[in-house]
């Protein structure tokens, strides 16, 4: 099956899914999308540049609170504003960051990365009467393209307007994140990603490209920090931990880095997988670090990579 | 026929359930029709897990007792138990009870920094959610003066007030005090109602330090280190998990208590980790709504630490209470919406029954205020090594109700505090 019609089968039964799945189901795609806006972002990063960081969830939280802080405390609730000021503010935070971190690379780059999420963490936590501290921020429900629908139950709102907003907006980021990757900027990052010495020798500025894939993904990773307010209503320093910063890694990981769509594929089987083995078992965290780890060492390319593979497997056996 | 393994297994695992049907169970339980369904939010990781151990072993004692006598208008009761987190994934979970699991009502919630997301939700779904500890608070205030499907637990300040109240009572004469607690809104907020009251009953009373320490911190030392320095008369400590243990154990060994007093407002729900070798008596220690040796307490308390003693092989923490009293509530509560008739009665109905509902629940009788908050008893009392256990347990036993130590619905904490008449 080609990969044009796998992308088209899975966009239609995306937009049909509030129609014919389960409410629950289709509630379970909101988080989703965000993580998979999020990810397209870090792919940038990870399997483009070569990059890995291990503090994405700051800008998932900067992106979240941003949300939080405009529709509870600016009584702003527009998401187009939202999603501008949390792409705006995610760049701005990661001007800095970025330009920090990209001087190093490899481990020192992820601990560096994983240090400034901790410190938004800290700062989140700590500054309690700022941020709500542990009980973080409402994330009040925003209008859509100028539409306030407050006379809609949260429960029809999220499964039916914020679901095909949120799609619009991933189809979107794909669409931006696909020129990025195919341009010759992403051409540039993929030859720093091979041979950084041979990319500064071919005249292309190192540090300068990945400073530039470091603040992108930071936007990508802000708006989908701001998708992911509106379902849960609440917006706490959780969402900035670590473990966040973890769990995008592990998704890039599990749907293939390599592969455009490899991380969307790995957000969404994450999520389901999850919820499902948290119904089954109570001890579920054994049970799904046992299956996530079962399915990386079978498939090292991740779950895209066993789906590229099979033509040249074919191809040389013919 | 031919039988094949799978044949045989699928006859072998029909027999094997069949033998579990209790055949002297009352005909209402044998002619029930579909199970009710209650979701059960617990935690089962982390610092709280023992927490959420208990509420579960608690509502699964309740839930044994109840299909035993015949369920609720004649139906089984069905526990479906999903794990509360954070509150994204939380959220998830309480959408997951009633969308796809449909259950009747959501029964837990113990984190409030998990429940003040919790509140919207359960709002927007219309089915009863009965929290046990969790609340809708921000800090000290309330942020769902009115919920129509919420039913909160009691404010998370009141055990921090009732060790004011009792501070002042036991400990006369005191005239500095420090003050330690974990480092998010909850050690905070008891640290200020603490101070709030204690002002009231001893206005020249002064509070010389105030720690907070990450929750979760298992190494004391420097903290003892700045208690000792500080010279307090007492020292507030509102811990309640295994860090409580942990810092008496820590301060045990630079005899802390020798020279100090103190007021261990939570530590209650680790009782039975008190030692008695490194616990002393003469501390103001909490047990927030449920004592399990209390000596007025109910046949239903002795037989549940009696039965919980054998089955777990430890005596039960409060929040086996506040988890029977909201099962015990939902039951009742459906039963009085039913007036009799054995119809199941709406949601709507059963939410109505429930405000200012009254049961016997393990601690003895609580009740549901009009605004959706537990109403029941705190449990403090002097520490004492006089009793058949290797633990410490209280005497006196001080009872305080929430009548007196929570602010009233639609009231400002600190202006309340300020009010009293004293």
């Amino acid at each position: 099956m080609s990969g044009r019609l796998v992308l088209a089968l899975a966009l239609g039964a995306t937009v049909l899914a509030p129609l014919v799945a389960p409410t629950y189901h289709v509630l379970l795609m909101l988080p989703f999308m965000a993580y998979a806006v999020a990810l397209l972002g870090l792919n940038l990063l990870f399997g483009y540049t070569g990059l890995v960081s291990f503090g994405h969830a700051l800008f998932l939280g900067v992106g979240a609170y941003t949300g939080a802080f405009l529709t509870s405390v600016f009584k702003v609730r527009s998401m187009e504003v939202i999603l501008v000021a949390a792409a705006a503010l995610g760049a701005l935070v990661a001007a800095p960051v970025g330009a920090l971190c990209v001087r190093y690379v490899k481990i020192y780059f992820g601990m560096l990365t994983l240090a400034f999420g901790m410190v938004f963490y800290t700062f989140v936590l700590k500054f309690y009467r700022l941020t709500g501290g542990d009980e973080g921020m409402p994330f009040l429900r925003p209008t859509l393209l100028g539409r306030s629908i407050e006379g809609l139950p949260k429960t029809d709102y999220l499964a039916g307007p914020y679901y095909y907003y949120s799609l619009a907006v991933l189809v979107l980021a794909t669409l931006v994140m696909w020129r990025i990757v195919h341009s010759p900027f992403g051409l540039c990052l993929k030859t720093i990603r091979d041979n950084p010495t041979k990319a500064e020798t071919l005249g292309i500025g190192v540090a300068r490209y990945r400073w530039c894939a470091f603040v992108i993904s930071a936007v990508y990773a802000a708006v989908g920090g701001a998708l992911l307010g509106p379902p849960t209503g609440n917006v706490d320093p959780t969402l900035a931990y670590w473990t966040q910063s973890g769990n995008i890694v592990f998704m890039t990981l599990l749907g293939g880095f390599a592969s455009f769509f490899g991380p969307v594929l790995g957000a969404f089987v994450f999520i389901y997988l999850q919820d499902w083995v948290m119904s089954v078992v109570p001890f579920w965290r054994l049970i799904f670090g046992a299956i996530l780890a079962a399915i990386v060492i079978a498939a090292p390319g991740g779950l895209a990579g066993l789906w590229v593979r099979r033509p040249s497997v074919e191809a040389s056996s013919s | 026929m031919r039988t094949t393994r799978r044949s045989f297994l699928r006859l072998v695992g029909a027999g094997a359930a069949a033998a579990t049907v209790r055949l002297d169970a009352p005909p209402a339980f044998a002619q029930a029709g579909h199970p009710v369904k209650l979701g059960v939010l617990t935690i089962r990781a982390g610092i709280a897990a023992p927490v959420g151990a208990a509420g579960l072993r608690g509502t699964e004692w309740w839930l044994e007792r109840v299909n035993r006598a015949g369920g609720i208008l004649g139906r089984p009761v069905q526990l479906v138990v999903e794990e509360e987190s954070n509150p994204k994934d939380t959220v998830e979970r309480y959408r997951k009870l009633v969308l796809q699991d449909k259950v009747e009502a959501v029964l837990g919630g113990i984190s409030t920094g998990v429940t003040l997301a919790l509140g919207p939700v359960a709002e927007d779904l219309g089915t009863p959610w009965l929290s046990w500890d969790g609340t809708t608070q921000k800090g000290v205030e309330e942020t769902m003066p009115n919920p129509r499907w919420a039913f909160k637990s009691v404010d998370n300040e009141v055990e921090a007030i009732v060790a004011g109240m009792l501070t002042a009572r036991h400990f006369k004469g005191i005239k500095t005090v420090a003050g330690i607690g974990n480092d998010y809104s909850y050690g905070h907020d008891c640290w200020q109602a603490y101070q709030a009251v204690l002002k009231r009953y001893t206005p020249d009373v002064k509070f010389v330090l105030e720690l907070f320490p990450k929750l979760g911190v298992t190494d004391f030392t420097s903290h003892l280190a700045a208690i000792q320095q500080s010279r307090a008369d007492l020292l507030m400590c509102s811990f309640w998990s295994g860090d409580a243990t942990i810092i008496l154990k820590q301060a045990a060994a630079v005899d802390l208590f020798k020279t100090m007093k103190g007021a261990f407002t939570t530590a209650g729900g680790v009782h039975d980790s008190l030692k008695k070798n490194f616990t002393p008596e003469g501390l103001l220690l909490g047990y927030n709504t449920m004592y399990f040796d209390d000596p007025k307490g109910s046949a239903l308390l002795k037989q549940f630490v009696r039965e919980y003693k054998a089955k777990y092989a430890e005596y039960p923490p409060y929040e086996c209470d506040h988890a029977y009293f909201c099962a015990e509530s939902y039951k009742a509560a459906v039963e009085k919406a039913a007036a009799g008739s054995t119809k199941w009665p709406e949601k709507a109905t059963v939410v109505r029954a429930l405000e200012g509902i009254e049961v016997e629940s393990l601690s003895g009788r609580r009740s549901w205020r009009e605004d959706h908050v537990h109403m029941c008893n705190f449990y403090q009392g002097i520490t004492t090594h006089k009793n058949p256990y290797d633990f410490v347990t209280i005497d006196p036993v001080e009872v305080v109700s929430t009548k007196v130590a929570m602010k009233p619905a639609g009231t400002k904490l600190f202006d309340w505090i300020n009010s009293w008449k004293i």
